[in-house]
């Protein structure tokens, strides 16, 4: 892993709504690393998409960072305006859509669309552009580009509606690709195939990689290190090994536990109660009402990050000096065992 | 796609069928007839010869059938029996459908670019002053029929201000006198396409797929221009049509206010004088322009839109 490419530090984004602010992102730091696939882990309303809308400048009008930077190319793309951003987007970030049914322009032909960004960013005529997005397209996957350039989403599956998307987020070489819960909408048969396709695009294209998911069979799969982010924070951060071994963060705990595989069989764990409304941020930690292990400290000031490797940081009290010794869950445990064993079988 | 189009010419020769045959009935079946008013002028002997020379001594079934067989036989759709005696009913249409179709045009010529000039303003500046602005005349111009559009103007602009002529006048250029009318048939339509307009744009200005053509490095301008408008102009051809044929029935009363010597007014005039033959010939183009009208859309819809044109041949 190289030197970082990107980096966010102390982010903080707002909504107005018709209520109140909506602190959907509440001082996010992470780096990526040249070349490396960043997971970045949470559930829904965590605050993961916001964050990565707000590294491409596409927020939506309602939303302000308040706060932070986000350091990439040595400028600052929090400062940066709308036109500034046209020479940033697709040329150096480039994003994956969740769901590629909704993503395409429904009436125009794919080839199109794959062209547009060569014809307006590169100048490319009409036939180089074609080339390329010929190209591109069996670089994806796509059985018969040449046919395929010029038929309708309509006339694509989902998986290879995905493709076409991951295509287009190609077409200028960027350096950074984003991929937005990229397989969600997708078959988990399907899901597979892009997930490979997307790890060999990053070796073919030299990409770092920011891949937002809820699914962690999925960060499993591809990521290289982990974010965990609850209620607009990230709460634990590490490799892949750190965070799936020894997980620190009870949060992660529960995100792990609640994880089907294929020895499960007592009752899937659910974690209790719903996240916090982002209106009203409580006080300590945001988790501490869902979690068991949960200490009075916890209730009163938010915990700071502690060091559990040189690579592996988790913000829980669990990990202060004076707390007491907690044990994993024993579900977790097992699991934690039978996956080291398999690793090990393999 | 051939044989859609001729189930469809079919299904417009139907519903003619239908509507004339309604009309017919209706209008012999209401109270008074085609000698209202000059009645007890004419001698018992007279009456009978005038019904009998049109057919009406016989029951209404039978004056059905016989008009039947004139049209099947001879095309003959009556002569006027009021308005201009015995002049053949489509002479009289013939003459007066070019200005009417004239005012429906320049109206609907007018109200499609401005519409979609406010409405695309409206959904840019979504929840602005400019759209609030906007929406307010909206409302306003939904809600106001033409026709009292049209006194309002006549009143205010040719009445009171003197810029246009108060009537249809034909020695004047036709622009200057048809200026009013074309202006209060336009409102309705322009309003109905800036609202459509507005809430299509700002439903696909908030699209994934907006979204992606921004992300993939185009500016605002170009996205908004080559995706979100473009996207959303498809389904405005479908109100384009129900204006239009809003414009033709605002021009009943808009023409008869101004005086223009169109298929509005005489249709207007032949309803008050029961005169049946032209009033049914006025109803049976007005129901068939309206009809090709719908069907030269839901064509046309197929050719924009490549998912119903190619609907159903997946692997085309």
């Amino acid at each position: 892993m190289g030197e970082t490419i990107l980096k966010v530090k102390d982010l903080r984004v707002n909504f107005r709504a018709w209520a109140g602010t909506v602190q959907a992102v509440r001082g996010v730091n992470f780096e990526l690393k040249k070349g490396e696939t960043l997971a970045i882990v949470g559930e829904s309303g965590s605050g993961k998409s916001v964050t990565t809308k707000a590294i491409l400048g596409i927020l939506p009008s309602n939303a302000r960072i308040t706060s932070g930077e986000i350091l990439y190319d040595g400028k600052d793309l929090t400062k940066l305006k709308e036109k500034d951003f046209y020479s940033i987007r697709g040329k150096h970030i480039s994003l994956v859509f969740q769901d590629p049914l909704s993503a395409l322009n429904p009436i125009q032909k794919v080839g199109k669309q794959i062209c547009e960004a060569l014809r307006k960013n590169e100048h490319m005529t009409a036939a180089e552009a074609k080339k390329r997005a010929v190209a591109l397209m069996e670089d994806v996957g796509i059985p018969e580009p040449e046919t395929k350039f010029s038929q309708y989403p309509f006339q694509f599956s989902g998986g290879m509606r995905q493709r076409i998307v991951i295509a287009i987020a190609l077409a200028l070489n960027p350096k950074i690709l984003i991929c937005d819960e990229p397989t969600t909408a997708l078959d988990v048969t399907i899901q597979s195939r892009i997930l490979d396709k997307i790890k060999d695009l990053k070796e073919e294209h030299d990409l770092s990689v920011i891949f937002i998911t809820h699914d962690l069979g999925v960060v499993a799969t591809v990521a290289d290190r982990v974010c965990v982010m609850y209620a607009g924070k990230i709460v634990e951060y590490g490799t892949v090994d750190d965070i799936f071994y020894e997980p620190a963060h009870p949060y992660t705990w529960a995100l792990l536990s609640s994880m089907p595989d294929l020895d499960t069989r007592e009752k899937l764990f659910s974690i209790p109660g719903a996240p916090p409304n982002m209106m009203y941020p409580p006080k300590g930690d945001a988790f501490a009402p869902r979690n068991r292990y949960a200490m009075e400290i916890d209730f009163e000031q938010e915990p700071p990050f502690f060091k559990v490797s040189d690579t592996h940081y988790a913000a829980t009290w669990l990990l202060h000096p004076k707390a007491p010794k907690v044990e994993l869950p024993e579900v977790l445990r097992h699991r934690i065992q039978r996956m080291k064993e398999e690793r090990e079988g393999a | 796609m051939a044989k859609y189009i001729l189930k469809r010419i079919a299904g417009i020769f139907i519903v003619l069928f239908v509507v004339m045959t309604a009309a017919f009935f209706m209008m012999r079946l209401m109270p008074g007839g085609i000698l209202d008013g000059v009645e007890e002028n004419l001698s018992a002997d007279m009456r009978d010869l005038i019904y009998a020379k049109y057919d009406m001594d016989k029951p209404i079934w039978e004056q059905y059938l016989l008009f039947l067989k004139g049209i099947v036989t001879e095309w003959d759709w009556g002569v006027s029996l009021k308005l201009y005696v015995n002049v053949s009913v489509w002479d009289i249409l013939a003459e007066r459908i070019p200005i009417t179709l004239y005012l429906g045009f320049l109206s609907l010529l007018i109200s499609v670019p401005i519409g979609i000039a406010f409405g695309t303003l409206a959904a840019l500046k979504k929840n602005g002053i400019v759209d609030h602005a906007v929406s307010f005349l909206v409302v306003l111009f939904i809600s106001i029929p033409s026709f009292v559009m049209a006194t309002g103007l006549q009143y205010f602009v040719a009445y009171k201000w003197g810029w246009f002529p108060l009537i249809y006048d034909d020695s004047l250029p036709r622009i200057t006198t048809t200026f009013l009318p074309v202006l209060a048939l336009s409102f309705t339509p322009i309003a109905t396409i800036t609202r459509y307009l507005r809430a299509e744009l700002s439903e696909s200005l908030n699209s994934d797929y907006m979204l992606l053509a921004r992300t993939k490095g185009l500016t605002r301008v170009q996205a908004t221009l080559r995706h979100a408008l473009r996207n959303s102009l498809v389904p405005v051809v479908n109100v384009i049509v129900p204006a239009f044929i809003s414009i033709m029935g605002g021009s009943l009363v808009v023409e008869s206010i101004f005086g223009i010597p169109g298929l509005g007014g005489i249709t207007v005039r032949s309803i008050n004088v029961a005169d049946y033959s032209v009033t049914l010939a006025s109803l049976i183009y007005y129901t068939l322009i309206s009809l090709a009208a719908i069907l030269l859309v839901d064509i046309s819809y197929g050719l924009i839109d490549p998912r119903i044109r190619m609907g159903g041949r997946k692997d085309a």
